[in-house]
């Protein structure tokens, strides 16, 4: 038995058990014992599992319950034929006029008719219609013993109810058509309750009043000190509680981001709204190149952004067209300013790094940021309308090839947590040497986990950089999305607050490993 | 980037590679910047990254590549004979469709294959590098079948002849309106009143450039062995290095190049009217010991670098203790710079050769002060019980709860109208989540910090950092928001006073305009039954939006 003191439902069926030899829910109700049929029904439940009654016998019988009809008699608070009755009864003879009362809709018109002429209680005359040689008493009845008990919560079985309203209960209940009953008569067991000595043995001892919260009331005026604490059960679910917290995709990013700044880079931000000049011309992207087309970028409709200062922009043009004193032949064509003002949602992180180059960097300098990009992608499980990248650079008097590869491993190791790590060549319009960096992901396995190379002197040297520059950008949907344990990118940033409520980001995932090591 | 698909065993003959495993071929392409994206029965889908490097969008090129890293070099268009015929491009062609290069092949009969491959190649370079055929489309014709001078001209379009594949005579207008092709390159000669046209020396036409050959001798087939090839387009360098690409294809399949001398009437692309094309130039970068070690870090030895530009099919090369002279393949015209020869090097030689080094200099990280912010008000907002919720950026520009003004701004080319625009205000995403939410249990505590983009009047965009929070419940309480925002500008030391403020989104006089420091920072209020309607919200809410930054402090 659980260690506990009774609940106060548990107690009143007890003491009311304890005083006759057995009773149902009806007889419980009808005695006032209990409120109604559900705390009879958990006090019960709660009793009969810890063995305080036992079950003496239960019986099938037939019970009264309201159809729908029947329910809306209960919210008009009267039957028709009672409203009915009571009009003619104050003289109002004229059934036109009756049946043009907003009381009756024509479907129950017609039957309260038939029914308070059928028992007499109106009758027809050649004027219309007058109170009749019985009255309507039926009809009161029923609304006393069948109606009100069911308001109240009270079962109603059939054959507890006189001759004439039991006859009436059933006529009104069909057995088919029951979407427009007015009651039904349905078959339920009905379970008669005893006390047993053990029941008997918890009333007894639990003799007294029972607190339940304590109050402050009771501790200033010092009642607490008589009473007796009811004991609570540990098996009550508790309630649940929706704290407040961080985006999982959040916890994500950051926690890449201290990892960054761990490493010593400092944070770039810059606008989401880009010119083509910083997203693409500095990044010496020809503007016939592929990449750069309406199929690639998302342009924006009559906006602007501040146009890049005089001389790097014409530098920049130089360079396209005959490489300028970068030492390159250049892409040998003619540069358009309009092209380069045009204003695009920025399409890769790097339009930050080149900013961060034509404004006087830091030599030796380390930056990053956790830029939101956007591409022209169709949106599904892998590809969402916009994403975060983590892109950055390195610069450096010495900086080589030999370091590019360096940094990669380290980011595989501090990322990824990924052991293993392999570069393969690789093209991008603005670094040569380029290459890609693939890890294997302590989860995902091998995945690639973004690209690097050394800035083209073509991008540097307009923006008046004259050191090498380590520029590398790296991808984190993929790894958010096992740090978070999800298949569908989509719900990397999901609207659904259940869904989102649901979500961990499991700590063993994120950055493949709990990072802390180098 | 241009992805391929090849006949696995084609590729692998024409590289002399037979019978290798497709990890190796995996790790053999990818020094030429090539991945292996699938295998499906006998084709290969390669993907090609450099888009600098048209040759390598067939499988000619593949297998070139492939060969020249096992040191099997092919001909690369050494030794072509004297051109002996000649293309007359008239100077109607002018303001048009002005470049034509072509050449005349001879070689073994064409097998299903290489025909197969020879209309994928050429398809793939008028597509992607020819950008639709604009500045460059080509023609294969059966040699046999014309008489030269092929004669290049803009023609009235009520000209008629037999286009391939239709049933019957057409002329050039009638094929631009009624056949697939006619329309699908119809706007490449809009508001032409003539269009280019290709006929041989009696007059019979060869094609209706750059939209489709003729019936008559514009069909290459199987066994064919003598062959007459054209590149027509509006740029001469793509014509010119697109005519280079195939005759090298064709080489490698055995065929001997004849080029053809193009008289140009009109004008030249160069100084002289009269050019034999293919043209083989080389294009020639050069790199002393100093710049290869400043990118390299080392310098390989002499010897390995000559094997390098060899494995990576340049035409010719001088050695001289890490000074570097070398002429790229007639094929590539992608080296810019002097640090593209190294970055061939480099791949030749195999990045796994160079050593990791870790940068030694020491730098200070430092955070960006507005994330920092974000941050801040992030953990303030959640020690108040708020969840955090993430939207994208892009959103609908019918999507409820937009600011009223300042943007949003549009994006013209959008994928689909759900993401036409780029968001003003958090808003919207406060109540999308809520309209998604409603079976989640209540209190909905709501926020976002995140970046918007304001446009103002004049079309001056920019990018702000906002927060925004909204609670939704059984009731909404103006005090909801209110005492939330006061709390947050209080965990900044700073205060918020409301001035009486209007804004559509809010039920009128349970609004205000937050001002902070003496800024306007914001707005609070009760949201509109209106807005909670048109939003699909089912429970009334509060909530505020500020700009971050105001809260600095």
């Amino acid at each position: 038995m659980e260690d506990r003191d009774l609940h106060p439902l548990e107690r009143a069926l007890l003491a009311y058990l304890s005083t006759r030899p057995g009773a149902d829910a009806g007889s419980a109700i009808a005695d006032g014992a209990m409120e109604d049929e559900g705390s009879f029904r958990r006090a019960s439940q709660w009793l009969l599992s810890r063995g305080l009654v036992r079950e003496a016998s239960s019986a099938t019988r037939m019970l009264v319950e309201l159809g729908p009809l029947g329910r809306e008699c209960l919210e008009a608070g009267a039957m028709p034929e009672t409203i009915l009755y009571g009009k003619v009864r104050s003289g109002v003879s004229d059934p036109v006029v009756l049946q043009s009362d907003p009381a009756f809709d024509a479907a129950r018109w017609g039957s309260a008719l038939g029914a308070l002429l059928r028992t007499g209680a109106v009758e027809k005359t050649g004027e219309g219609l007058k109170p009749g040689r019985s009255d309507a008493s039926l009809f009161e009845r029923v609304w006393t013993l069948v109606y009100r008990p069911l308001a109240e919560g009270t079962p109603v079985p059939l054959d507890g109810l006189p001759g004439d309203v039991r006859d009436f209960v059933l006529q009104r209940s069909p057995k088919r058509g029951r979407g427009r009953a007015e009651f039904s008569v349905t078959e339920r067991t009905v379970q008669v309750l005893e006390i047993t000595p053990e029941g008997r043995l918890a009333l007894e001892t639990s003799e007294g009043v029972l607190t339940g919260a304590l109050t402050s009331d009771m501790l200033a005026d010092g009642s607490w000190r008589k009473a007796r604490f009811r004991r609570y059960s540990l098996d009550m679910p508790p309630a649940r509680i929706h704290a407040g917290r961080l985006h999982p995709y959040r916890q994500f990013l950051d926690a890449v981001r201290r990892r960054f700044l761990a490493m010593g880079f400092k944070e770039m931000r810059g606008s989401i709204a880009e010119s083509e000049f910083w997203n693409c011309d500095a990044l010496f992207m020809p503007q016939f190149h592929p990449a750069r087309d309406i199929h690639d970028v998302y342009f924006l409709d009559g906006c602007r952004v501040e146009p890049p200062e005089e001389g790097i922009l014409e530098r920049v043009a130089r360079t396209h067209k005959d490489g300028w004193e970068s030492g390159s032949r250049g892409w040998g064509y003619d540069f358009s300013t309009e092209t380069s003002r045009r204003t695009v949602l920025r399409s890769q992180g790097t339009a930050l790094s080149a900013r961060t180059l034509a404004s006087g960097p830091d030599v030796p300098g380390m930056y990053f940021a956790i830029a939101r990009c956007f591409r022209y992608d169709q949106v599904d499980a892998t590809h969402l309308p916009d994403f975060f990248q983590v892109e950055g650079i390195v610069l450096g008097r010495d900086m080589d090839l030999r370091h590019l590869l360096g940094l990669l491993g380290l980011f595989a190791a501090e990322l990824a947590g990924a052991g293993e790590y392999r570069c393969l060549p690789a093209y991008f319009p603005f670094t040569e040497p380029s290459v890609e960096l693939f890890v294997r992901h302590p989860s995902i396995g091998w995945m690639e986990l973004g690209g690097a190379g050394l800035f083209r002197p073509e991008v540097t040297a307009p923006l008046g950089v004259d050191v090498p520059v380590i520029a590398w950008g790296l991808g984190l949907d993929r790894m958010a999305m096992v740090a978070m344990g999800l298949s569908d990118i989509r719900d990397l940033m999901t609207g659904d607050l259940s869904r989102l409520r649901s979500m961990r980001v499991l700590p063993d995932r994120v950055l493949g490993g709990g990072g802390g090591r180098a | 980037m241009p992805k391929i698909e090849v006949d696995r065993a084609d590729l692998l003959a024409l590289a002399g590679l037979d019978g290798i495993s497709d990890e190796e071929l995996g790790l053999r392409l990818a020094i030429l910047k090539g991945e292996l994206d699938l295998r499906q029965g006998d084709t290969l889908r390669i993907e090609l990254k450099d888009t600098n490097r048209p040759d390598l969008w067939c499988v000619e090129g593949v297998a070139r590549g492939l060969a020249a890293l096992d040191g099997r070099r092919r001909r690369r268009l050494s030794g072509m004979p004297e051109a002996r015929r000649e293309l007359y491009a008239d100077a109607s062609v002018g303001g048009i469709r002005p470049w034509i290069a072509a050449f005349a092949a001879s070689g073994p009969p064409l097998t299903p294959s290489a025909v197969e491959a020879l209309i994928a190649g050429q398809e793939k370079l008028a597509s992607s590098f020819g950008r639709n055929r604009r500045t460059a489309a080509i023609g294969f014709y059966r040699l046999s079948d014309i008489e030269f001078p092929v004669r290049y001209s803009a023609v009235d379009p009520g000209t008629s002849f037999h286009p391939l594949g239709e049933a019957s005579l057409m002329t050039l207008s009638e094929v631009l309106e009624r056949t697939e092709v006619g329309r699908r390159y119809a706007a490449l000669l809009a508001g032409c009143d003539a269009y280019p046209f290709l006929t041989d020396a009696v007059g019979r036409p060869l094609s209706f450039p750059p939209v489709v050959n003729s019936e008559s001798t514009g069909r290459v087939r199987e066994g064919d062995t003598d062959l007459f090839c054209e590149v027509t387009g509006t740029d001469w360098g793509t014509v010119g290095l697109t005519c280079v690409i195939l005759a090298c294809n064709l080489e490698d399949r055995g065929f001997d190049i004849e080029p053809v001398e193009i008289v140009f009437h009109g004008p030249a692309p160069g100084e002289r009217a009269r050019i034999a094309t293919p043209v083989r130039r080389l294009d020639r970068l050069a790199i002393d010991r100093e710049g290869i070690r400043r990118i390299l870090g080392t310098v390989p030895p002499d010897d390995g670098i000559e094997s390098a530009l060899r494995r990576m099919d340049y035409d010719s090369w001088k050695v001289e203790s890490g000074r570097v002279e070398a002429e790229l393949p007639p094929y590539r015209r992608d080296g810019l710079h002097p640090v593209d020869l190294v970055e061939d090097i480099a791949d030749a030689i195999g990045l796994e050769s160079f050593e990791p080094l870790m940068p030694s200099a020491f730098t200070i990280g430092a955070a960006a002060p507005v994330e920092d912010l974000c941050d801040a008000l992030r953990t303030a907002m959640i020690g108040m019980g708020f969840e955090e919720i993430m939207l994208p950026v892009l959103t609908s520009r019918s999507r409820p709860g937009l600011a009223p003004s300042g943007g949003p701004a549009l994006i013209a080319n959008p994928m689909t109208l759900e993401f036409g625009a780029v968001r003003n205000s958090l808003i919207p995403g406060l109540l999308a989540v809520e309209e998604q939410s409603g079976r989640a249990p209540y209190p909905h505590r709501l926020f976002e910090t995140g970046e918007v983009l304001l446009v103002e009047p004049g079309g001056a965009a920019a990018t702000r950092v906002l927060i925004a929070a909204a609670v939704f419940g059984n009731e909404a309480a103006f005090g909801d928001a209110h005492s939330v925002l006061a709390a947050i500008c209080a965990s900044r030391g700073l205060e918020a006073r409301l001035e009486p403020g209007s804004d559509p989104r809010f039920i009128e006089g349970r609004c205000a305009r937050v001002m902070v420091s003496g800024r306007h920072a914001g707005v609070v209020g009760e949201l509109s039954p209106a807005l909670l309607h048109e939003a699909r919200v089912s429970r009334p809410g509060s909530a505020f939006e500020l700009d971050a930054e105001t809260l600095a402090g």
